[in-house]
């Protein structure tokens, strides 16, 4: 019954993540950007459901707040920090600087604003209730991989069947090309970050119901995506979700039969193994060297 | 005051080798490695063990530190062989993270989280160097040294290998470049230099613990390098200077109430590092006009 | 570069000189606490208790020369620590330094045991703080004696099967020597020991883990507040339904007031809010006009602190001797008892305090003493 039950806690977390990390990987497919401050994203998403919560607002209203803050950011991110900095044709290390910086603002603003400790919203949902002897499992386990699928099948459906979706995943093959066909690329970039900024919503929403949210809980949500992102293939959204499933499902399952502290290793060691032996990812094509 | 500042000057000229390490596989080879703490922690706990259970030398530690972070340095270099780019990015952060845990986790080597606590005063073959002003003088000296090398190697022949490879891997293996021999030298290279560093660190600090070689303390790392300018000689010193001495200056400033000191000592700095890359990208001791 | 470094030098020292200028005779006492960072909360709560104690010092005249605070952010890193108690010794001066968490201490120890500036853990509570540096003073009990206090009470409420949750650090692996070593001879067991990274935010499986050994009670070992509460939290979520104990970083606001602690037993010094002893009357009732909430024993560690600060200086002063680290801790050695809020707190030859231990459970957010 533990393996269950902690497949079942996997599944939970691993959902979540995969959503995250394929906001990251959408991002990083369609811009090249390697977005740190993705973290940010989901912290501010989080923080602004909390407060509408707190605040009195209905939950419905809550989670447009925390939609419109995280699409609000990613575009912020876009347009003043990362397209500044490729205008002069910075290395990619740079953006990752200047974004781990940006993050670092967000962290003490929100401390210094709201403060140090983390904040949670209380709700009946996630009270686990016995389903099967010795399996316990909370409502908020059905809404998070009810919300995960309908919105990872939404966003595939979109880059599929709709012109700017198709285009949004030429952009990173060939955005010489796009240009020819007179698409603005500025537009199409703007569009991947507010997709990928709004798919940290509902990991943010969640995981400030379950666990609660602290200013500092970006840099593992972006450890998360990036390894995600690897593990998967870069800039295959698919597999990023594929990933971070795998990772919220390693991290839980390991500890059967691990001492609890190595369980976040281990999901760095899965990364470090694939980056090793399959470096294309779980379905990514050869990796351009 | 004076003992103030010489212990910050110790810390940014410790900091300054460190960031010239990594500068050797950012700037000079193309390796974006976010696991330099990892090596500067390997060397700090080799050399502190050193210290503690043999004779407290720093020449002796810091080659014991600096000669087993070269060593484990094979575990950057395999990746770095194989894969480029974000890639290498992500297997670094993997090894870093495994690092962490196995730093917290090896008790009889690392103390784990509680550390290794009573490392004794630093001697130089025999004389005693662990007033400031000496050990100062022992960590310029250091500094010196690998500045002076690292200078060095990268104008001769492998330099110049190194360069065509980050320049164009492809290219340079056309040219008959030993593109995997250069790049595991490379690596060996900045790694025991920051396994040296680390040792330094030790005894300055007398007390060392996993609290200090975290992600964290890498990406700071790689912040001294890039904003400095990464590829030149003195960039990394410069982005040391300015990120180490940005929060002690900081403190000086009196009319921030004390509880949000801290805060806003990282809000600046967060938000300089955002706006230096967006207004200098090439980092601040490049020419304006960089090449990159 | 030399030039910057110069410049940078030379106007530090200018800011200091007039600093040191404007406020000659006052006495410099210096907090190191973390202001930035996951343990900022700590920090806050720290030095707001450090100024009701300034508040009240200054209120009482006790002492001729006014005292002048620095403050200085730990980051809760060695190195933090480090280069904090440097500057506070060297730069700023200050006789007495108020400082807490294990790796901060530890890496702050020599560095104020050098320059003979007096330290006052009120937070840290690893046993291997007892003997770092004469100069080192704790003045909050280490966590070994808060198991040896909640070993009883365990028994009498027949609660034999304790699971424990707990960060690999020296604290701790105290309490769990402790556990293991203490529960056997009162016909208890240790059934499962799950240590956890300080960073570690999901405890779904460790809930499953804790669920599968059948504990009666669950023990958490975390120095770090919001780890505390995120553990109890998800733990009861998952459906774990029995007692919660942990030592005294149970007492943080955050904690208490979360709706999952209800029921959670800690322990910690005995501080008795409803007393009407004078001294811990003016604490609390300062404390909350001033913060607006509810105080906790970590703050009263603080305050105490500083007062006790006061009380050496005060002895000194009335003596002619001058006020510096040395005589401030050979008054303490001196004098060994005092009267601090709270009750009466004895140094050993360690300079570690010894006070009663009581047990408190959460009550609908607020936190009442059952023993």
């Amino acid at each position: 019954m533990l393996i269950l039950q902690l497949l079942a806690s996997g599944i939970q977390t691993g959902v979540l993540y995969g959503l995250t990390a394929a906001g990251f990987a959408l991002i990083f497919g369609a811009t090249r950007v390697f977005h740190v401050a993705h973290g940010a994203t989901f912290v501010l998403a989080g923080y602004a459901f909390v407060l509408g919560a707190q605040a009195g607002l209905p939950w419905p209203v809550s989670c447009l707040l925390a939609l419109v803050v995280a699409i609000g950011f990613g575009l912020f991110m876009d347009a003043f920090v990362y397209r500044p900095i490729q205008r002069h044709e910075g290395a990619f290390f740079t953006v990752f600087v200047a974004a781990f910086g940006a993050s670092l603002v967000v962290q003490n603003l929100i401390q210094f604003c709201v403060g140090r400790g983390s904040v949670s919203v209380s709700t009946p949902l996630t009270r686990a209730s016995e389903i099967l002897p010795g399996l316990y499992v909370a409502p908020v386990f059905w809404i998070a991989i009810g919300v995960a699928v309908a919105l990872f099948a939404l966003v595939t459906m979109f880059l599929d069947r709709t012109d700017a979706g198709v285009a949004l995943r030429g952009l990173s093959e060939n955005p010489e090309l796009l240009r020819a066909f007179g698409l603005s690329s500025r537009r199409l970039s703007a569009l991947a970050f507010g997709i990928g900024s709004a798919m940290t919503v509902p990991g943010a929403i969640l995981t400030a119901a379950t666990s609660g949210i602290e200013p500092a809980a970006g840099a593992h949500v972006v450890l998360i995506s990036l390894a995600a992102a690897v593990v998967g293939g870069i800039g295959s959204l698919r597999g990023a979700a594929l990933a971070g499933l795998l990772l919220g499902i390693t991290e839980n399952l390991i500890i059967a039969v691990l001492d609890t502290q190595w369980s976040e290793a281990a999901g760095f060691l899965v990364l470090f193994a694939f980056i090793l032996f399959r470096p294309s990812g779980l379905f990514g094509q050869a990796v351009r060297r | 005051m004076t003992a103030y500042l010489l212990n910050l000057a110790t810390l940014a000229t410790i900091f300054g080798i460190l960031a010239a390490s990594l500068n050797v596989l950012i700037g000079y080879a193309g390796i974006f490695s976010v696991a330099h703490a990892v090596f500067f922690g390997v060397g700090a706990y080799a050399g502190a063990q050193v210290a503690l259970n043999l004779v407290p030398d720093v020449l002796l530690a810091s080659l014991a530190g600096g000669l087993l972070s070269g060593l484990l340095s094979l575990c950057l270099a395999l990746p770095a062989l194989r894969v480029r780019g974000e890639y290498f990015v992500a297997a670094s952060l993997g090894l870093q993270m495994l690092a962490v845990t196995v730093f917290s986790e090896a008790h009889s080597l690392t103390g784990g989280h509680g550390g290794l606590v009573g490392i004794p005063p630093a001697s130089l073959l025999g004389i005693d160097v662990s007033s400031p002003w000496r050990f100062l003088a022992v960590c310029v000296g250091a500094l010196t040294l690998s500045l002076v090398s690292i200078a060095i190697l990268m104008r001769g022949g492998f330099g110049r290998g190194l360069m065509a490879i980050r320049d164009s891997e492809s290219a340079a293996e056309a040219l008959g470049k030993n593109v995997p021999a250069l790049k595991t030298i490379a690596v060996a290279i900045g790694c025991s230099l920051a396994g040296v560093a680390g040792t330094l660190f030790a005894f300055q600090l007398a007390f060392i613990n996993v609290e200090s070689f975290t992600l964290e303390q890498s990406v700071l790392l790689m912040a001294m390098v890039i904003i400095g300018g990464a590829g030149t000689l003195l960039g990394p010193l410069v982005g040391t200077l300015l990120l180490l001495l940005l929060p002690a200056v900081l403190s000086f400033i009196p009319f921030i109430p004390a509880t949000e000191i801290g805060t806003v000592q990282q809000l600046v700095y967060g938000l300089a590092m955002t706006l230096l890359m967006i207004f200098r990208p090439a980092g601040l001791a490049a020419p304006s006009t960089g090449r990159r | 570069m030399m030039k910057r470094r110069t410049f940078l030098a030379s106007g530090a020292a200018t800011l200091a000189a007039w600093r040191a200028f404007a406020q000659t005779q006052s006495h410099i006492v210096g907090t190191l606490f973390p202001m930035s960072g996951s343990n900022a909360e700590f920090g806050t709560l720290y030095t707001n208790a450090v100024q009701l104690a300034l508040d009240h010092i200054t209120a009482d005249r006790m002492l001729k020369s006014p005292i002048e605070l620095r403050s200085q952010d730990s980051q809760a890193t060695p190195q933090g620590g480090a280069v904090g108690m440097t500057r506070l010794a060297t730069v700023d001066k200050a006789s007495y330094v108020l400082l807490g968490f294990t790796g901060v201490s530890k890496a702050a120890a020599p560095i104020g045991g050098r320059n003979k500036v007096v330290m006052i853990n009120g937070g840290g509570v690893g046993p291997d703080l007892a003997t770092l540096s004469p100069y080192f003073v704790n003045i909050i009990p280490l966590a070994n004696k808060e198991v040896t206090a909640i070993l009883p009470w365990l028994a009498k409420e027949g609660l034999k099967r304790v699971a424990l949750i707990y960060v690999d650090d020296p604290l701790g692996q105290s309490i769990n020597q402790e556990f293991a070593a203490g529960l056997p001879k009162q016909g208890g067991t240790l059934v499962g020991a799950f240590s956890v990274p300080p960073t570690q935010q999901q405890f779904g499986a460790i809930a499953a883990r804790v669920r599968d050994v059948k504990p009666d009670a669950v023990y958490f070992a975390t120095p770090i507040g919001t780890q505390l509460s995120q553990m109890a939290k998800q733990l009861r979520d998952n459906g774990i339904t029995q007692q919660f104990v942990t030592y005294s970083v149970g007492n943080l606001p955050s904690i208490v007031a979360q709706p999952e602690s209800e029921g959670m037993i800690f322990t910690g010094q005995a501080a008795d809010w409803t007393s009407n002893e004078p001294k811990i009357k003016r604490f609390v009732e300062g404390w909350r006009t001033k913060y607006k909430a509810e105080p906790v024993t970590y703050a009263l560690n603080y305050y105490n602190g500083l007062m006790l600060f006061a009380m050496l200086a005060q002895g000194l002063e009335r003596a002619g001797t001058p006020v510096t680290g040395e005589t401030l801790l050979a008054e303490l050695m001196r004098v060994r008892t005092f009267q601090l809020a709270g009750g009466e707190v004895t140094f050993d030859e360690h300079a570690s305090a010894s006070s009663a231990i009581q047990i408190s459970r959460v009550h609908g957010g607020r936190s009442e003493k059952i023993g």
